[in-house]
């Protein structure tokens, strides 16, 4: 017997057609998505998205894709190994089939907010489901004003997509701003954390969207900056991370209160977050 | 009133069995519990709440979702759905009550859960109604009743000599054609509800409560066993995992399986890296509460909560969801 319709739990297939070490413990998988289904899923999506990666034997997580449909078919996963799961994933060569289940939940309104400046704040792992947002101002640079990002990690090793950064600043009107929580040997950049570097960048707050990934302290103190730099909760967005199994409200893992991370997010603006019963912290 | 014999139930059961999978209430070792059957005569006909819900043929404790067969690189995926239709004999009316709240997520809420659907649309519930609330019972503060028909295909109710039988659906209908049964002038017993009602309160008067006492105050001496959990008609968080059954000469078969979890477990919401942002016992019992009475009600309509009692009865240290409910009502100050 089958079923009439998709089953969502159901995983599409896909191939590793590259892994690449991007910083400590942090690989970036490229996925071929080897079948016509799989391929039109992920035709297009949206930055701020996410997607189950099945390491078949292990089991399967959640994880921000990394990449736009823009840039090419391969769809990215920037993954930290920490658990079964991603240490798995980690013990996988290219080539290896891995499945694919998405594209999930809601995404950054990159529509909404075009003609505005843009904050980026990016901690750690948390900088992954930015690089999408990265990735759609710098291909439609025209659409977007001044852009501002901060990039941190707690040591210079864990810093992610490092490479990418003389590209980013070699377009006009970006600044990139970069620090650690502690420097190491060699580093020579800004020690501190975000948001004491936020306070220093102080960015203008007129007609400005600030966008914010990381750990969930670090994404509470960041709202707190913001808030103490004139940015109201209407202005500031995120996106959240859950341990879930579904990604489609099943599963009951990842409610705050009657709300879904993955249902109603990952990405929430922060007066929304406010609102909420329970949060992530 | 159309009545049957229990030696007719009999013979007609033994016809059923043939054709489905029939699950009614047994004798496990002095346990009453809904298990497979095979013939009537496994049958318990006289029974007062089975201890465990129909939950698990419907939403299995554990369900294997996925056949995965690793050859060399390549991959296949197989999904697994029983052939078979399903019957449920002797299903009180809470433990419909508690399929109905769950189709309100699995089925109602897109993307339909596969697994659930098929399993619904596969299975019929025979009922029998019980004839007074037994202990820990309080179906009828949260919608229900002894005798309540609504999310049965076919009611049975004990008469003088035998059954009184309401068919509910199409469905019910088509199954119990076979059933030979006699019109009988009057009407089934009501059942006795006596007992005071447990206030309910609406989803709107729990807000306010997030933050008070009544949380460490019922759930500081909670063990995390999960039994509230594991027993309950409505309880349905999951987690899925893989489990590799053979490996060998090039192939791996790999099944990936679903298995009820609870809320109320202490590594629930431990995130990779390890933060927990449900690190303690209260807080873990607030959401189970505020799930059933106020998530689950403004999320999808119905209460989480039928009314079963089986959570009453087994907590280890008495942690008592009708005591809850009393609280929330008095801080509410209704």
């Amino acid at each position: 017997m089958s079923s009439a319709e998709a089953n969502p739990m159901r995983p599409y297939l896909g191939r590793l057609a590259g892994i690449e070490d991007i910083a400590a413990g942090i690989k970036l998988f490229q996925v071929e998505m080897t079948g016509p289904e799989g391929q039109a899923a992920f035709s297009e999506y949206k930055p701020g998205q996410f997607a189950f990666v099945s390491a078949f034997g292990a089991g399967e997580a959640p994880f921000g894709i990394t990449s736009t449909p823009r840039r090419g078919s391969l769809v990215e996963f920037a993954i930290a190994a920490l658990g079964h799961v991603t240490n798995t994933l980690h013990s996988l060569e290219v080539g290896d089939p891995v499945g694919v289940r998405g594209p999930l939940g809601n995404w950054f309104p990159m529509e909404e907010i075009k003609g505005r400046d843009i904050v980026i704040l990016g901690g750690g792992i948390g900088g992954a489901p930015l690089r999408p947002v990265v990735h759609t101002i710098l291909d439609n640079r025209v659409d977007y004003g001044h852009v501002t990002i901060l990039w941190a990690a707690r040591s210079p090793d864990l810093l992610v997509f490092t490479e990418e950064f003389d590209d980013w600043r070699a377009t006009p009107d970006l600044d990139v701003h970069v620090t650690v929580d502690r420097g190491e040997e060699g580093w020579t950049g800004n020690v501190g954390l975000i948001t004491q570097l936020l306070e220093q960048v102080n960015p203008s707050t007129e007609n400005t969207v600030a966008i914010t990934c990381g750990p969930p302290i670090m994404i509470h103190f960041a709202f707190l900056t913001l808030g103490k730099l004139g940015f109201n909760p209407e202005q500031s967005l995120t996106t959240l991370e859950a341990r879930m199994h579904c990604g489609i409200g099943k599963c009951g893992r990842c409610n705050m209160g009657e709300k879904f991370v993955c249902t109603d997010g990952p990405v929430f603006w922060q007066s929304d977050i406010v609102g909420f019963l329970e949060g992530l912290l | 009133m159309k009545v049957t014999t229990l030696d007719a139930l009999r013979s007609w059961l033994d016809t059923v069995v043939g054709e489905y999978d029939v699950v009614a209430p047994r004798d496990v070792d002095g346990h009453v519990l809904y298990r497979p059957v095979a013939t009537s005569g496994e049958i318990v006909f006289s029974y007062e709440r089975p201890e465990l819900s129909v939950k698990d043929y419907l939403l299995p404790a554990t369900e294997v979702l996925l056949r995965v067969e690793k050859r060399g690189g390549e991959v296949t995926v197989e999904e697994n759905l029983a052939d078979r239709g399903q019957v449920i004999f002797g299903v009180r009316p809470c433990d419909a009550h508690g399929p109905a709240t769950i189709d309100a997520l699995f089925l109602e809420q897109e993307p339909p859960d596969t697994y659930y659907s098929h399993h619904r649309a596969r299975t019929v519930l025979i009922g029998m109604a019980c004839p007074q609330l037994w202990e820990g019972c309080f179906c009828t503060s949260v919608g229900g009743a002894p005798d309540d028909a609504t999310h049965l295909d076919v009611l049975l109710r004990r008469v003088d000599g035998g059954f009184a039988v309401d068919t509910v659906t199409e469905k019910g209908a088509k199954l119990i054609a076979g059933l030979c049964v006699e019109e009988r002038d009057g009407a089934p017993d009501a059942p006795t509800t006596e007992g005071e009602a447990v206030p309910v309160m609406p989803p709107d008067a729990w807000r306010p409560l997030f933050g008070d006492n009544i949380w460490m105050r019922h759930g500081e001496r909670c063990l995390s066993c999960r039994i509230c959990t594991y027993v309950c008609p409505t309880c349905r968080c999951f987690d899925v995992a893989d489990r590799v059954v053979e490996q060998g000469a090039g192939i791996t078969r790999i099944e990936r399986i679903r298995v009820w979890d609870a809320c109320t477990s202490t590594n629930y919401r431990r995130a990779a890296g390890g933060h927990n942002s449900r690190p303690t016992k209260p807080v873990r019992l607030r959401n189970r509460s505020f799930c059933k009475f106020r998530y689950y009600p403004e999320d999808y309509g119905p209460l989480g909560c039928v009314g079963c009692g089986r959570c009453i009865v087994s907590c280890p240290v008495d942690i008592d969801i009708t005591e809850v409910l009393q609280d929330v009502a008095e801080r509410s100050g209704r």
